[in-house]
């Protein structure tokens, strides 16, 4: 019985340590309702005033998007969702227990990771291809529609809930960095919220090359099945947000792997 | 088998732990004392591969800790009870331990029952008392039927029943051939618990051995005492001894018994008390970590 670690022990402890705790319940529930409620709501709120939406914005209109606009507050469930799973364990104390049992520290972030990733994917996913139906049905007979059978839609929805994903993820990251609720959760949302706001105050030019790099502006690429101007592809916007979650993951390992505890 | 060998930890300003050395045997329990900030939960750290050590190494079995591959079947520890996520059962908390060194599942009820927290293990930590989370605690440390075990301050907040149970369950691991380290900075609890200690203050080694052996190795004082106390006085004022009142006689330190009778007999001092006191272990630990307590409430460390 006794075999070699796997890394499958420590995911398997880590997914009871997920599952037990009421907080990633909650996270997981809020997501969905917060990605398909709020989708249906503002489809709905589309779909009502469409009578007086003027042609420019008829021609730009982009039901794929549209119907995935819940992700814009899903993104904050799931950042939640990474941060407590590491914080939990600082503000209990129980880091010590768990790094006393997986003394080879990387092997508990990658874990942790896992569980968060997969746990996240599934739920993101689910969420946005619900939302995705529920909006296009909602828009059906009044407003434009969009199908999955396009490559192009269903990479869309796909995207969005690798999107989420990869969001969680760098909650986590920013929980294994600040080991605190309260400072992940807010340079997360700033993150997302703030530096957007902040490069309003550059020259246009600059706004230009720099806004596509900003997480926010990524995720709406990846979410739109055809490019606007000065942004990147779907996949290039994947390619770059994994990168960044990569780096964030990958400071908080390196910071874990140093800590004294 | 636990081995600290030329261990040190800087902290930034504060060294902790200070070129400590000393191993921990199997089959008896180790009591592991100090004053306040005496560098004993650093320490404990520093073996768990928690902190790095400046320098020095500590090893369980020979090995550092991080390279072992299962460390829950070769060390269990408890460094602070209160440190499991509150919204948790104890159940999941034992169970996602066992899941991470791959131990069979009937651990958990097995601990559980061996600690007495079977009729709540399905409550959440949370709503646990001292004594609860006490118990918890070391049912985590039993989780993987380890060979070492450590306890950082085990008994703080324990009623007396706990406290004694405690101290029976240390005692039958230690007969079973584990190796048992408890810290403490109680020295009458140990005293009762442990059969060889190891004295730390301000992060350096001050003594180790076993009760007996400190005790034997103190400074023994005599209580004296005559009817014609003034007379008794004087004739140990003459011949320049160390002594305090007390009671109604004298606790004499720089002389034994039979060279106070001699003394008596010269002055013609008749008598009536004299009694070797050996030293508690209680004073024995005073006296050794006197100049080594950190915060002492003496009003000089205001100024
Ligand atoms: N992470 C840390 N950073 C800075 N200083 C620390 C840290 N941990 C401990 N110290 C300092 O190291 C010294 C030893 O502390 P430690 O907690 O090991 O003592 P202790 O013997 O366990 O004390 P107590 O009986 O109060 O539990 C103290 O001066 C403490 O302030
Ligand atoms: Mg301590």
């Amino acid at each position: 019985m006794s075999t070699k670690p796997t890394i499958a022990s420590v995911v398997r402890s880590e997914w009871i340590k997920f599952r037990s705790v009421r907080s990633s319940v909650t996270g997981v529930v809020v997501t969905l309702l917060l990605t398909i409620g709020l989708g249906a709501l503002i489809t709905l709120a589309v779909r009502s005033h469409w009578s007086q939406t003027d042609a420019v914005r008829r021609a730009t209109f982009d039901p794929v998007s549209t119907s995935l606009s819940g992700t814009l507050f899903a993104q904050f469930a799931v950042g939640v969702i990474g941060v407590l799973f590491i914080t939990a364990e600082y503000s209990s104390g129980s880091i010590r227990t768990s790094l006393a049992a997986v003394p080879q520290r990387l092997h508990l972030v990658a874990a942790k990771a896992l569980v968060v990733g997969l746990v996240v994917v599934v739920v993101a996913e689910v969420a946005c291809f619900v939302t995705f139906l529920v909006g296009q049905s909602i828009f059906s007979g009044v407003v434009p529609t969009a199908s999955l059978s396009n490559g192009a839609v269903l990479r869309s929805v796909i995207f969005a809930g690798l999107y989420l994903t990869l969001l969680s993820l760098v909650g986590m990251g920013l929980g294994l960095i600040l080991r605190q609720s309260a400072a992940s959760i807010s340079v997360f949302t700033s993150l997302l919220l703030i530096l957007p706001i902040l490069t309003l105050l550059l020259p246009q030019s600059w706004q230009n090359a720099i806004n596509r790099f900003e997480p926010s502006q990524l995720g709406q690429s990846m979410m739109s099945p055809t490019p606007t101007a000065n942004t990147f592809g779907a996949w290039s916007a994947f390619l770059i947000l994994a990168l960044y979650t990569a780096g964030v993951v990958g400071v908080g390992a390196g910071m874990l792997e140093r800590r004294d505890h | 088998m636990i081995s600290v060998v030329h261990l040190t930890k800087r902290f930034r300003k504060t060294t902790a732990v200070n070129d400590l050395s000393f191993d921990v045997r199997p089959g008896v329990v180790t009591g592991f004392l100090g004053p306040n900030g005496s560098g004993k939960s650093t320490t404990m750290r520093l073996i768990l591969g928690l902190d790095f050590a400046t320098s020095g190494s500590a090893t369980v079995n020979g090995k550092r800790y991080r390279e072992l591959v299962q460390p829950l079947r070769e060390v269990g520890a408890l460094l602070d009870a209160k440190a499991v996520h509150p919204g948790r059962s104890a159940r999941q908390h034992l169970r996602a331990l066992a899941a991470s060194n791959r131990l069979a599942a009937r651990r958990v009820d097995e601990v559980l029952e061996l600690t007495g927290i079977s009729s709540v293990a399905d409550k959440k930590v949370g709503t646990f008392s001292m004594g609860m989370s006490q118990r918890l605690g070391i049912a985590a440390a039993l989780l993987g039927d380890p060979g070492i075990l450590l306890f950082d301050e085990p008994v703080n907040g324990l009623d007396p029943e706990g406290i004694r149970w405690i101290r029976d369950l240390f005692q039958s691991l230690a007969r079973e051939g584990r190796t048992v380290f408890v810290s403490s900075h109680l020295m009458s609890e140990m005293a009762l618990t442990a059969e060889q200690i190891i004295v730390i203050g301000r992060g350096r080694l001050i003594t180790q051995g076993s009760v007996d052996e400190l005790t034997a190795g103190a400074k023994s004082e005599v209580y004296v005492r005559a009817r014609d106390t003034s007379a008794l006085e004087d004739a140990l004022r003459t011949r320049a001894v160390t002594f305090r009142p007390e009671g109604p006689g004298f606790v004499v330190a720089s002389l034994d018994a039979e060279a106070i009778g001699d003394l008596a007999l010269a002055a013609g001092v008749a008598l009536s008390t004299l009694t070797p006191q050996r030293a508690s272990l209680e004073e024995v630990f005073m006296d050794l970590t006197a100049d080594s307590v950190e915060y002492s409430a003496s009003p000089a460390a205001h100024s």
